[in-house]
């Protein structure tokens, strides 16, 4: 059964402001009238947000969307949501719908946290009784406890964000539109939010995922639609859908000048494929393996441009979702045969706390220049247990400990 | 329309309940807010009108009869004054949710209707306490009341749609509300009205309804159906128009604010 399905919606928006709209003012039967009567004047000064967009979601699966801003991610997800009609087309929304269209939710700024609970709550159509029970729950979440009876106006940007995504997971939705909210927040929320959404979606939930996050894309989901002014580019497999959308943003880069070169550098580095270096060597192809006990076998080609000129040395290391980086692991001086080389790294565990990491993989010659760096497009997931140790960074130290033994009854923890 | 506005019912309360908590919040007096504009504008208008212009309300005291038609008249103006603007005011949140949009300006009605309690409340206790008491017809008030109220609910949806594409509605509604006040007979009796005149002030629907507020809260008669036409008219014709355009249009809302 399908969750979602869309045949050839149009979305179209007015351009301009400051007038009155007449045109859009005339109730049926009078603006189809018009519209007939008068198309060059109905259709002036308008612009087509989606264009013929068809496409269905299972019930129970996970779509990805991506494409530059503007391209119509939002509008989709707004149609279907129901915030607005689409101009033609028709789409049908089986199951109860939530969406996060961004971090402000619509919370009323003179309203306390837990007001705005209530009244975001009835805005879904939850009720006040239904709602009730759970509010402890969102603030718990939303970690604003000591908030939850201040009005929102006083709250951080992230204070918001989060009590935005604490109200949706109590909503039970079984359809679910998450447009680039995991962008605000610190990056233990986010992992909060990435792990209920692993869960919701293990729990056979519905997810239209979009996000310029190309690793997260390809965390949570196993089919990407790829959209650009208004229409559906591709659709299909993650991997190789993203593989065809990076390499056209790259050669957005190389091709639109009008545009300031910073502002794509800035959608690359989110998109997570950063590379630099001083070159004469250069990493070829990464393949990463997840084990189930929580190692990576990461298996790295390169390439060198003067084989007789010096060593290099391999290096794999890690940064976490704000891009702070974690630790890396170097390997000997390699030997390499004519031209390159491939190496294989085995770390098993990682011992690194539960989060998303993203491997860096470097060709470095011996005396630490660096020739090429790679942040690879690919998310390590570490869900290890929660420890009483949290707080204290990504990085799990594993010691040896002696000394005498608490009883059984006090024994908490006992990690370490 | 009615039944997915009644789906969203606890958001119509919790609007409701939202506008008054944001109303006194961070204010000195608070909820005595409530209670001071109607009493105010009583004695304002007892001032001017019984002891500067002099007008017969015949042996009913001034006061008691300016407050019978002032606090249903109140209800109406301020529902149309605050409701107007509640649709273009929400549009972040309508941006991002997707409730049935009614519950904006039905939200702002309930809140001045609660306001109306208020000053009924008011009103029963200054009418006991200076002796005159209710008249058993003063049981009629519900039933005229849910007239004013549709009539007045299919004015606001009206006026509320039309504002979103025309934002001279909204500068218009308060000095058409300020004009229908004189031309309508609360702070004067219909009988010192010129009898070349009042089949004129009779069409408007808020008329009989003004004079049948005192009748029955006052005089203890219950007004005749001649005198109500216009309002039950008027009322149908209010809220059949009124949700028509609302629910036509509605969808278009978050597109053009």
């Amino acid at each position: 059964m399908d969750s979602i399905d869309l045949q050839g919606v149009t979305k179209t928006y007015r351009m301009g402001v400051g007038r009155a709209r007449v045109r859009e003012m005339m109730p049926w039967p009078a603006d189809q009238a018009l519209q007939r009567l008068f198309p060059t004047w109905w259709w002036r000064d308008t612009f087509n947000a989606l264009e013929e967009v068809s496409l269905s979601i299972p019930s129970g699966s996970a779509v990805g969307m991506v494409g530059h801003n503007g391209a119509g991610k939002t509008t989709l997800l707004k149609v279907l949501a129901g915030v607005t009609a689409p101009t033609s087309g028709t789409f049908a929304v089986q199951g109860r719908i939530a969406a996060l269209i961004d971090a402000l939710v619509g919370f009323h700024p003179d309203l306390t946290g837990r007001e705005n609970v209530f009244l975001l709550a009835s805005m879904h159509g939850v009720s006040r009784r239904r709602i009730a029970p759970r509010v402890d729950d969102i603030l718990e979440f939303a970690e604003i406890r000591e908030m939850a009876d201040t009005q929102v106006k006083r709250y951080s940007a992230g204070m918001s964000a989060r009590l935005g995504f604490g109200v949706i997971t109590a909503l039970e939705p079984e359809i679910l539109l998450v447009d680039e909210v995991l962008a605000v927040g610190d990056a233990a929320f986010q992992r909060k939010c990435i792990s209920w959404l692993d869960e919701y979606r293990s729990s056979g939930g519905t997810l239209l995922f979009v996000s310029h996050n190309l690793a997260l894309v390809r965390h949570m989901t196993k089919r990407v639609i790829w959209l650009d002014h208004g229409k559906v580019v591709a659709d299909g497999a993650t991997d190789s859908t993203l593989a065809e959308y990076a390499r056209a943003m790259e050669r957005r880069e190389s091709t639109n000048l009008t545009r300031s070169r910073r502002d794509v550098r800035k959608e690359l580095a989110a998109s997570s494929a950063e590379r630099w270096g001083a070159g004469g060597a250069r990493v070829e192809e990464v393949h990463i393996e997840e084990r189930p006990g929580e190692g990576v076998e990461i298996a790295i080609s390169f390439s060198t441009e003067d084989p007789a000129h010096e060593d290099v040395v391999c290096c794999v290391g890690f940064v976490d979702e704000s891009g702070r980086e974690i630790g890396a692991a170097a390997s000997p001086p390699l030997v390499f045969t004519e031209g390159g080389g491939f190496v294989r790294c085995s770390i098993d565990p990682l011992p690194f706390r539960s989060g998303i990491y993203f491997p860096i993989v470097a060709i470095m010659s011996s005396d630490g220049l660096i020739r090429d760096r790679w942040r690879v497009d690919r998310a390590v997931v570490v869900n290890g247990q929660a420890t009483t140790l949290s707080d204290f960074g990504p990085v799990d130290i594993r010691a040896a400990w002696s000394g005498e033994r608490a009883k059984e009854s006090e024994n908490g923890d006992g990690h370490g | 329309m009615i039944r997915r506005v009644w789906g969203y019912r606890d958001l119509l309360v919790s609007l409701a309940r939202r506008n008054y908590q944001l109303r006194y919040r961070q204010s000195f007096a608070g909820f005595f807010w409530a209670i001071l504009p109607p009493v105010a504008s009583v004695a304002v208008a007892t001032f001017v009108f019984d002891k500067v212009a002099k007008i017969d309300t015949g042996p009913v005291p001034y006061p008691l009869f300016a407050f019978a038609a002032l606090a249903p008249w109140t209800f109406f103006t301020n529902s149309l004054t605050q409701a107007t603007g509640t649709v273009v005011t929400a549009q972040s949140t309508m941006s991002r949710l997707a409730f049935p949009r009614a519950v904006l300006p039905l939200a702002m009605c309930a809140t001045v209707l609660t306001d109306l309690a208020i000053a009924c409340a008011t009103f029963a206790a200054y009418a006991y306490l200076s002796g005159a008491g209710l008249p058993l017809t003063a049981l009629l008030f519900p039933v005229l009341l849910l007239v004013e109220v549709v009539l007045t609910v299919g004015l606001v949806l009206l006026v509320s749609a039309l504002n979103v594409f025309v934002r001279d509605v909204r500068l218009a509604v308060p000095f058409g509300v300020q004009a229908l006040l004189f031309v309508t007979p609360v702070m004067y009796p219909l009988s010192s009205v010129p009898e070349s005149l009042v089949p004129w002030v009779r069409v408007n629907p808020m008329t009989g309804l003004v004079e049948s507020f005192r009748l029955v809260l006052i005089e203890g008669r219950v007004p005749n159906l001649q005198l109500l036409a216009p309002a039950l008219i008027g009322a149908a014709a209010a809220i059949v128009i009124g949700s028509w355009y609302f629910s036509a249009t509605e969808q278009r809302f978050v597109d053009v604010v």
